[in-house]
């Protein structure tokens, strides 16, 4: 270990002796001359600049003095030290991949089903407290890095595979938020994380294959039923009609029997009510002119001799069409 | 050239005067020793005085440390192995005795990574596997953190906490723990595929009862309505013929002849018949 204080440069001893030696050696005029441009050289080194959204945070002989905010500064050179820090700079960490290069072994963690995920996760977090960021823990972001694993690791280790890969997003996401921001404050990283974000949780690619299968039977699922749907929607409306078809059919046989026996019974009524006045004469030409209208279509007419003893009917040739009808009369 | 002298004797003097302080800076620790012996720490930071040359300052870190032992492989109490990869967070509260035993953080971290090791092996060993991963990780964690810090804490050191960066499966184990995700995943996707033929046979079979049943009623209704016109022409017939029973049967059976007998009929008629008694005879 150095005996002298940190990284306090030995140089201008050096160069001091240089200079003195210099004066010994040569002209006592130069000497306060050349001592007054040294002085004036190390002072212009105290000057410093504070940019935007940046805090300097100001040591003096070791002790944290003070900070100052954006603007030209002055610290005393030897004395005083500066350490500028961005306090409004997101940083910015991945897990799980670097870029556009998936890191499987990083990614890679275990459910609490005991089942294998990949997840890739991407940390957004910034300063938020520079003298604990510089002096509480060592290496602040290499930390970050390390935690953000171990706490998206116990998130999705008392998650479920199913929860990790379609629902549980949001919430692992808030609860590994909770337990780095948690986790990073004991550490005193003075550290703030503004956003935790899974970009990605699903099977590890040795298995995609069979989840990608549980996506397309469930696709298959909905088609199945869609399908059965519309053979409901096919054969529903259809039978509906057929039904429709039956009842019209049932009530147009059922108007029109009425009808018709109401016609019928009409035209009875008509005839009849002409028959009570004259009775005998009405059954004879009713009967008459029955006759008449048939006789007239039948072609093949016979007329028998009443006297003649019933021995004509053997020698008439019957044919199956042949009907002796109204032979003996039809007595009205 | 006693001008000479002068300026050597300055340059020592200077150089004393420059060795009798020292400045502990933020974020450091330092203890003295004079010619090795112990004289002093110091735990806070800014200028302290030394006798110059005599004492030696050395200087540590106040920050939080890390301690990333390398990942190994555990047995758990269900015999199961687990590859698991703890990371401890440490800082020197202790100097001189953080000085004295371990010296530097090297030799710190060698110990501390021994006797986390040995508490997480005995920890993870009265644990079942889904504990470990699962649910109670952070107690199980804690239970580690607590019997370590009491083992560190001679060592000057201050254990904030122990982490499992990861906990793994070997990978043996893992090309089994894929077997059976892909069962299982097989498994879902037969369960999806008989639960669509499921619900598309039942989507089926109500749509075929749907359709008996409405074409029933239409049949149901259908019928009543015949029997009702059948009904009612008979009423309206029987109270229309009812009137005259035997003039109805001469009508009717006229009707009947009528539609009955057609052109190629045979038919013989009698002379003695009510239409042709006038042929023979005008009488």
């Amino acid at each position: 270990m150095s005996k002298y204080n940190g990284g306090r440069p030995r140089d201008p001893q050096d160069f001091a002796r240089d200079i003195l030696d210099d004066l010994g050696r040569r002209s006592q005029r130069l000497g306060p001359i050349l001592a007054g441009v040294v002085l004036l050289l190390l002072a212009s080194t105290g000057f410093y600049q504070v940019g935007p959204g940046e805090v300097a945070v100001i040591r003096t002989l070791g002790r944290e003095t003070g900070r100052a905010g954006p603007g030209l500064h002055f610290r005393v050179p030897f004395v005083q030290r500066k350490d500028i820090i961005s306090t409004a700079q997101i940083r910015r960490l991945e897990v799980g991949f670097r870029g556009d290069q998936p890191m499987h072994d990083e990614a890679q963690m275990l459910t609490g089903d005991a089942n294998i995920v990949e997840a890739q996760m991407i940390v957004q977090y910034r300063v938020a407290d520079p003298s604990k960021y510089l002096f509480r823990l060592a290496n602040p972001d290499d930390t970050m890095l390390a935690t953000a694993e171990v706490a998206v690791r116990a998130v999705i280790g008392r998650t479920s595979i199913d929860e990790a890969i379609t629902t549980g997003r949001g919430r692992i996401q808030e609860e590994t938020r909770q337990l780095l921001q948690q986790l990073m404050d004991v550490y005193q990283s003075g550290l703030s994380v503004t956003e935790v974000k899974l970009q990605s949780v699903g099977p590890p690619t040795e298995v995609k294959d069979s989840f990608h299968e549980v996506v397309r039977a469930r696709e298959e699922k909905e088609q199945l039923i869609n399908q059965a749907m519309g053979y409901s929607e096919d054969v529903i409306p259809r039978a509906r009609g057929e039904a429709e078809k039956q009842l019209r059919e049932a009530e147009a046989y059922k108007e029109q029997r009425l009808l018709r026996a109401q016609g019928d019974a009409k035209k009875f009524n008509q005839v009849y009510d002409e028959y009570v006045k004259a009775r005998d004469v009405t059954r004879k030409r009713l009967y008459l002119e029955t006759m008449e209208r048939l006789l007239a279509r039948i072609e093949d007419k016979t007329v028998v001799d009443a006297r003649l003893p019933g021995s004509t009917l053997p020698v008439l040739q019957i044919g199956p069409k042949a009907v002796a009808a109204g032979a003996t009369g039809v007595s009205p | 050239m006693s001008r000479m002298r002068m300026t050597f004797l300055a340059v020592i003097l200077a150089w004393i005067a420059w060795d009798s302080f020292y400045v502990v800076d933020e974020g450091t620790l330092a203890i003295v020793t004079r010619f090795g012996e112990y004289q002093v720490s110091r735990l806070a930071p800014g200028p302290y005085p030394k006798a110059p040359m005599a004492d030696t300052v050395v200087r540590m870190q106040r920050r939080i440390l890390v301690s990333d032992t390398p990942p190994a492989e555990y047995l758990t109490l269900d015999k199961k192995k687990l590859v698991a990869d703890p990371i401890t967070r440490w800082r020197i509260t202790n100097p001189i005795t953080y000085y004295k035993t371990v010296r530097d953080e090297s030799g710190a971290r060698a110990r501390i990574d021994d006797i986390v090791n040995s508490e997480l092996r005995g920890e993870i060993a009265s644990h079942d596997f889904g504990a470990i991963v699962g649910n109670r990780r952070q107690p199980l964690m804690d239970s580690v953190a607590e019997r370590a810090r009491a083992k560190v804490a001679e060592f000057g050191i201050a254990l904030v906490d122990v982490q499992i960066k990861r906990a793994d499966l070997p990978t043996e184990v893992q090309e089994s723990v894929f077997l059976r995700m892909r069962a299982e995943r097989d498994r879902i996707a037969k369960r999806y595929r008989s639960e669509g033929e499921e619900e598309a046979q039942k989507i089926r079979a109500q749509t075929d009862k749907e359709k008996a049943i409405l074409l029933a009623k239409a049949y149901e209704k259908a019928q009543v309505m015949i029997g009702e016109g059948d009904a009612q022409s008979t009423a309206v017939y029987a109270g229309a013929y009812g009137k005259d029973a035997d003039f109805y049967a001469l009508v009717r059976s006229l009707e009947a002849y009528e539609a009955a007998l057609g052109a190629k009929t045979h038919v013989v008629l009698s002379t003695g018949s009510e239409l042709l008694r006038y042929l023979d005879t005008p009488r």
